[in-house]
């Protein structure tokens, strides 16, 4: 019997910086977003100029891929002239769409840049079907979902409308509604809504009531190992790995990642990992199995415990970060490949981190090509016998036993 | 004309607010609608209406709630009852009940209030373009963005002018989930409570935190009081101005609220000095809850000391 196959959703990756974008595509995303100068809610991470989104949009065209900018500032009144030029110029660079959250820059993209095609931002937590008809109605081609949203109420929303959905499905998130946060403009003078946030919710607050005295009650409790726990507000990342087949049939288009501020070895590797479940899962649903090695590679560029958010209930204190730091496995991105040689069997590496003889590595690839290896010999660039490759970007070549790809990468674990 | 919107407690404060002189009372339930500081009944919300509008003034209703699915389902049938019994205006921050409005044929005008989002004049000349009636202000946006702002609305602002600033509203229990975490339980998060958390290095911030249907809300550290500063608004022609009695005590809202009203009528005579302005404020201090500050918010921030 030949297998049913489903409609494949989006894989959609961050990408902080031109080389993230040509990455993610490379390791199997279906679209990227990047951010555009001065309207995009990450600030401080790489943003591109209107040249390298042209050719971030040439290069993902080429490969059957899209680019999206974020442009998801909540604008003031400083921030109003020269949003229609901005998104003009996006559009003519060639960008598939703009992820935009504030209603007048909606308006501005799409009376000012006809054309260019506008998706909703998580920002403006779009949590029912009948707001992601009110924006259909706008024009608006996608809504990404407010990460509040549980994978019934995702069904529910797809059987009301029929404009895209886009939903968070790996990564860091907020503890609040996205954009109904500014605990970082009244703590710090600092912007959440026009990418300012200095992450206040992941400080260590005091706990406390003021009885009728007027002096201040203490109300801080102590953990499991009898330490004193401090009152925070910080979320332990997402990461839906283990649910692809539930966010398909839900009727989700795309599925996003987070991190734009991230690493190449992360983004290679969540990239990566999504974009082959999604296709074993589509290619056939019903003899689909969750491989372990997928969630196992997740794990090695974790940051902190990972949870399923919202999408199964409303989230209890095991999916905030109290107590004692679960340990997570430490990977250091070492190296990337340049050359292999069939016949000598030596791989030529562009060192990343220092690595060296005796180090067990990882060699990792698109489609979730894998090989482990140990290192028994490193020469440097005049092929002199060395122990170890200290310098930044140094070319260095050893004996590899399985064929490896120029552009695979190099990981080595640092927990010896 | 100055407006005066004022929260509501119950009835019976309804009554001395309007006495007070307040020209339109805000209030709804906590179903529909966010961080009121009662949550009223179909009845009892009809008996307001009718109160106000025995005396001639307007009631808002709050329909500002994030609807989920389930609750999104609710909206059409209680904007058909809040039209049925004549409510004047209602407030939304979810752009799924304009559509409901819309798709619905309801026929009640709105003020969109989505707390810290609407920031900008473009934005608000936007929801005028849908219809909005009038717009609440971010309360982080500062005087010197209000005055290229209020030259070209095209709907009246509502500026918060008393009360507590919300800063954060998440979709987590996230007092109950700290208190389920340590070994002392905390049996009760709700605004009741009365729990504040103060920022790391500044024990002497108060940030009132509370939970209920919506999720957790966290406060400004100070309410804000814009008493000294009502002549600028007014130069503005920012003339709806708020108070939220979200923490005040019943009895002395009122008086803040007389206070406030006793501004708007001395302006209005273009007898307000600044004397008068300073005993006025006065009254608001001494009204004031003990445990709670006072402070003009954003207003006097300088927009580019923002980052
Ligand atoms: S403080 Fe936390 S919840 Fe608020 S915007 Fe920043 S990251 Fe999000």
């Amino acid at each position: 019997m030949q297998a049913i196959k489903v409609k494949h959703p989006e894989v959609l990756a961050p990408a902080g910086t031109p080389e993230k974008l040509r990455i993610a595509i490379d390791y199997g995303a279906d679209a990227v977003y990047i951010g555009g100068d001065a309207y995009g809610l990450r600030s401080r991470a790489g943003n591109f100029s209107f040249d390298e989104m042209k050719e971030g949009a040439e290069y993902a065209h080429q490969h059957n891929a899209k680019v999206y900018v974020a442009a998801n500032i909540v604008a003031h009144e400083q921030n109003l002239a020269g949003a229609g030029e901005f998104y003009r110029q996006v559009r003519d660079a060639g960008i598939d769409a703009v992820i935009v959250s504030d209603p007048s820059l909606i308006e501005t993209a799409i009376t000012e840049a006809p054309g260019l095609k506008v998706h909703l931002s998580t920002q403006a937590s779009a949590t029912n079907y009948e707001t992601l008809n009110f924006w259909q109605n706008e024009g608006l081609e996608r809504v990404v979902l407010a990460r509040e949203v549980g994978i019934d109420e995702i069904k529910e929303i797809r059987q009301h409308t029929d404009v895209q959905i886009e939903a968070f499905v790996h990564g860091a998130m907020c503890i609040g509604y996205s954009g109904r946060c500014v605990l970082s403009n009244h703590l710090s003078l600092r912007d959440a809504n026009r990418g300012g946030c200095a992450q206040n919710c992941r400080w260590k607050y005091d706990l406390f009531d003021i009885p009728d005295n007027g002096q201040k009650r203490e109300l801080l409790g102590h953990g499991p190992d009898g330490k004193l726990e401090e009152f925070s507000m910080s979320a332990v990342d997402m990461s839906m790995i283990e649910h692809i087949p539930d966010l398909v049939e839900a009727g989700v288009d795309s599925l996003k990642i987070e991190g734009r501020m991230k690493t190449v070895h992360y983004v290679s590797t969540v990239a990566n990992v999504y974009s082959k479940a999604v296709r074993s899962y589509c290619e056939d649903p019903e003899n689909y199995q969750l491989d372990p090695a997928w969630v196992d590679e997740l794990w090695k560029v974790a940051q902190r415990e990972l949870s399923t958010g919202f999408y199964y209930g409303t989230p209890d204190e095991n999916f905030q970060l109290f107590g004692k730091r679960r340990r997570m496995p430490r990977y250091a991105f070492v190296g990337e490949v340049l050359a292999y040689d069939e016949v000598t069997k030596q791989v030529t590496v562009q060192q990343r981190n220092n690595f060296g003889v005796g180090d067990t590595i990882e060699f990792y690839g698109p489609n979730f090509a894998h090989h482990t290896q140990k290192v028994t010999d490193l020469f440097d660039d005049k092929d002199q016998a060395i122990e170890r490759a200290p310098h930044a970007m140094q070319i260095v070549h050893f004996t590899c036993d399985a064929p490896v790809k120029p552009g695979d990468f190099v990981r080595a674990n640092e927990e010896k | 004309m100055t407006e005066l919107v004022t929260t509501v407690a119950s009835l019976d404060q309804a009554d001395q607010l309007l006495a007070a002189g307040a020209d339109r009372l805000y209030l709804g339930e906590d179903y529909f609608g966010l961080r009121l500081p009662h949550s009223f009944e179909r009845a009892e919300l009809t008996q307001v209406v009718e109160l106000a509008h025995q005396h001639g003034k307007k009631v808002t209703v709050a329909v500002n709630a994030i609807f989920h699915s389930d609750r999104i389902k609710k909206v059409a049938e209680y904007l058909r009852f809040l039209e049925s019994i004549n409510v004047d205006e209602i407030s939304i921050g979810d752009p799924g009940a304009i559509y409901l409005l819309t798709k619905e044929q309801i026929n009640l005008p709105y003020i969109y209030d989505a707390s810290d989002l609407v920031t900008s004049s473009r934005q608000i000349n936007f929801w005028a373009k849908h219809q909005a009636s009038a717009a609440v202000l971010a309360r982080e946006v500062p005087y010197e963005e209000m005055v290229p702002l209020a030259k070209v609305i095209t709907i009246p602002v509502e500026v918060l002018v008393y009360g507590a600033t919300v800063i954060h509203q998440s979709g987590r229990p996230l007092v109950t989930n700290y208190s389920n975490f340590v070994q002392e339980h905390l049996d009760q998060a709700d605004r009741q409570r009365g729990l504040f958390i103060s920022a790391p290095h500044h024990p002497e911030t108060h940030y009132s935190i509370y939970e209920d249907i919506n999720g957790t809300h966290i406060f400004a550290n100070n309410d804000v009081d814009l008493m000294s500063v009502l002549p600028k608004l007014s130069e503005l022609k920012l003339n709806r101005w708020k108070l939220d009695g979200l923490y005040a005590d019943e009895t002395k809202f009122v008086e803040i609220v007389k206070a406030f009203a006793k501004a708007r009528d001395l302006m209005a005579q273009q007898a307000l000095d600044d004397q008068q302005l300073a005993k006025l404020d006065e009254i608001v201090h001494d009204n004031q809850a003990p445990e709670r500050g006072l402070d003009r918010g954003f207003f006097d921030i300088d927009p580019n000391e923002v980052k």
